[in-house]
């Protein structure tokens, strides 16, 4: 197929993929990628056509970049999941559990902890990606949010089949383990929230904002030993939950939220020490002097 | 160009827009070190080849001829781990992750599922993929040789590409009778499983386990198979090209 086009020279590529929207219905400008050659890469929305063009005619490959989903959706998505399904666990619906067993009704005040933790968790991330984070109008894959749907859903009904399972067994060390996790938590969560908050006022401020620096709140202190605090704060939540429900499956889950977080961590850290070369250097990117 | 596994060796794995790799290559001691592998390799699984045939001879009948070679078969099996190394060190340019899995289900048969349920090892379904196992690494190995010593004789090459179209269903039946065949000797002995209540609530049926790897071959098995026949088409019509151009 070949689309001829009539386009003013100062217009951008959007532009050029509002046209072509325009033209054919079912290409909507998030879902084209458009290429100066066959295999190249990607061109940004933002690129002015008269930066491209070496003559009167400038010729572009399209890419069809497959069923895309702005990043509330994905993110709303994401979360609602596995807050409502670690409820129908926890309400023990018959299907799921042995029906003469559960109706033995007692159970470990940790268990109702643990839902609550889960749901504040999740509720928390909600409301965040409603009211703090400033998301890019950007646009991701379809199939990334179908990948991260099945990772989170599905170790959210793992997890949440054991700790609401009629034979549950209570962490080893009773009520001082409980509680000590159960703060740590807290206190991650809190921390988690106040940096997302700080970082969404630096994103506030514009593109070439600095660093985020710690203020009076002592949460955000740890902004002075790593570049990443969110993602440390996240692992923190996970690895209490962990202590909290003594649930191996939820090791599993915080090992590889960690790995998956390591990695996150790594790539934004690098990006940071091109950006803000001389505070950034002296930090850790996620765990404070180890990595 | 010690590749991995029966599924292509390449590193086009046909995901979308990516550029084509520049092969570095190994270095000449890596070389080496690989060509002795797969020499050792290719020895290794001729004497599990030769113990078989013993084995028949002497016995008369092709039945239990699993213990005349279970060492060996473990030995070089497991010594296919290696191959993990090779692509994370890079001196393979084949995916780790691929490999991995390919290597893993191997070992997975030998050790979790034959070594382990002892019953089973009498059970003609283990003859049917150790012969197409053996078969088949014989072939891939002195591939591998020749391949890196850069003087592939063409049968080897067509024998890789050809063989596998009746090898590797060999091989997929014996392993999934093999697994079946398990499945009550596991139930009744509850082997390899966790049950609740525990101290860290945490439940693993290796029953289920096992079910579940059979209904894996489902999508994967031809996944594999047409990937290999269409390796086939690639690289042996490259070589007719080639011949007919000289």
């Amino acid at each position: 197929f070949c689309f001829l086009f009539q386009v003013a020279p100062s217009s951008t590529l959007l532009d050029v993929k509002h046209k072509f929207h325009k033209a054919c219905p079912q290409w909507y400008p998030s879902r084209v990628g458009l290429q100066l050659e066959c295999n190249g890469p990607y061109l940004k929305d933002s690129i002015n056509i008269q930066s491209l063009a070496v003559s009167s005619i400038i010729t572009l490959y399209f890419t069809d970049l497959g069923q895309q989903v702005g990043w509330t959706t994905f993110f709303l998505t994401e979360y609602t999941g596995p807050l409502l399904i670690y409820l129908l666990f926890y309400i023990r619906l018959s299907t799921i559990y042995d029906q003469v067993e559960s109706t033995k009704n007692f159970r470990h005040p940790v268990v109702h902890l643990a839902c609550f933790c889960h749901c504040l968790h999740y509720i928390r991330h909600l409301l965040e990606t409603l009211f703090v984070h400033k998301l890019s109008g950007g646009h991701t894959p379809l199939k990334n949010m179908i990948k991260g749907c099945a990772f989170y859903w599905g170790f959210t009904s793992w997890i949440a089949y054991y700790i609401n399972h009629p034979q549950y067994t209570p962490p080893s060390f009773g009520h001082r383990q409980v509680s000590f996790a159960a703060l740590a938590f807290l206190m991650c969560e809190a921390g988690n929230h106040f940096i997302n908050v700080a970082l969404a006022h630096e994103n506030h401020a514009g593109s070439k904002g600095c660093f985020p620096s710690p203020t009076y709140n002592p949460f955000t202190w740890l902004f002075l030993l790593v570049s990443c605090p969110n993602y440390t704060y996240e692992i923190g939540s996970w690895i209490s939950f962990t202590v909290m429900t003594q649930t191996l499956p939820v090791g599993i889950f915080a090992f590889l939220m960690v790995i998956q977080m390591s990695l996150w961590a790594q790539k934004k850290h690098k990006l940071y020490l091109k950006r803000f070369h001389p505070e950034v250097r002296r930090k850790a990117a996620m765990i404070p002097i180890i990595f | 160009m010690a590749g991995s596994g029966s599924g292509g060796s390449r590193a086009d794995n046909g995901y979308g827009s990516q550029q084509p790799r520049r092969r570095k290559g190994p270095g000449a001691l890596a070389t080496a070190y690989l060509v002795i592998y797969n020499v050792v390799m290719t020895a290794g699984w001729l004497v599990i080849a030769v113990g078989l045939v013993r084995a028949y001879l002497a016995k008369g009948s092709y039945h239990s001829l699993y213990y005349s070679i279970e060492k060996p078969l473990k030995f070089f099996q497991t010594g296919a781990l290696l191959e993990i190394l090779h692509c994370a060190f890079g001196i393979v340019p084949s995916s780790v992750v691929l490999t991995a899995f390919q290597v893993m289900s191997r070992v997975f048969l030998t050790w979790a599922v034959t070594h382990s349920v002892k019953e089973v090892q009498t059970e003609d379904s283990v003859l049917l993929f150790v012969v197409a196992w053996t078969i088949t690494e014989i072939i891939r190995y002195s591939f591998y040789t020749f391949s890196l010593l850069n003087h592939l004789p063409y049968l080897i090459k067509w024998a890789r590409y050809t063989l596998f179209i009746v090898l590797y269903p060999m091989g997929v039946s014996g392993e999934l009778l093999t697994i079946y065949a398990a499945l009550p000797f596991v139930r009744q002995s509850g082997l390899y499983s966790i049950s609740l209540p525990n101290k860290y609530n945490f439940s693993f049926d290796y029953y289920t386990f096992l079910i579940l790897v059979m209904i894996s071959y489902i999508p994967i098995f031809p996944q594999l198979y047409f990937h290999m026949l269409h390796q086939r088409r690639k690289v042996l019509s490259h070589t007719e090209e080639h011949k007919k151009s000289e």
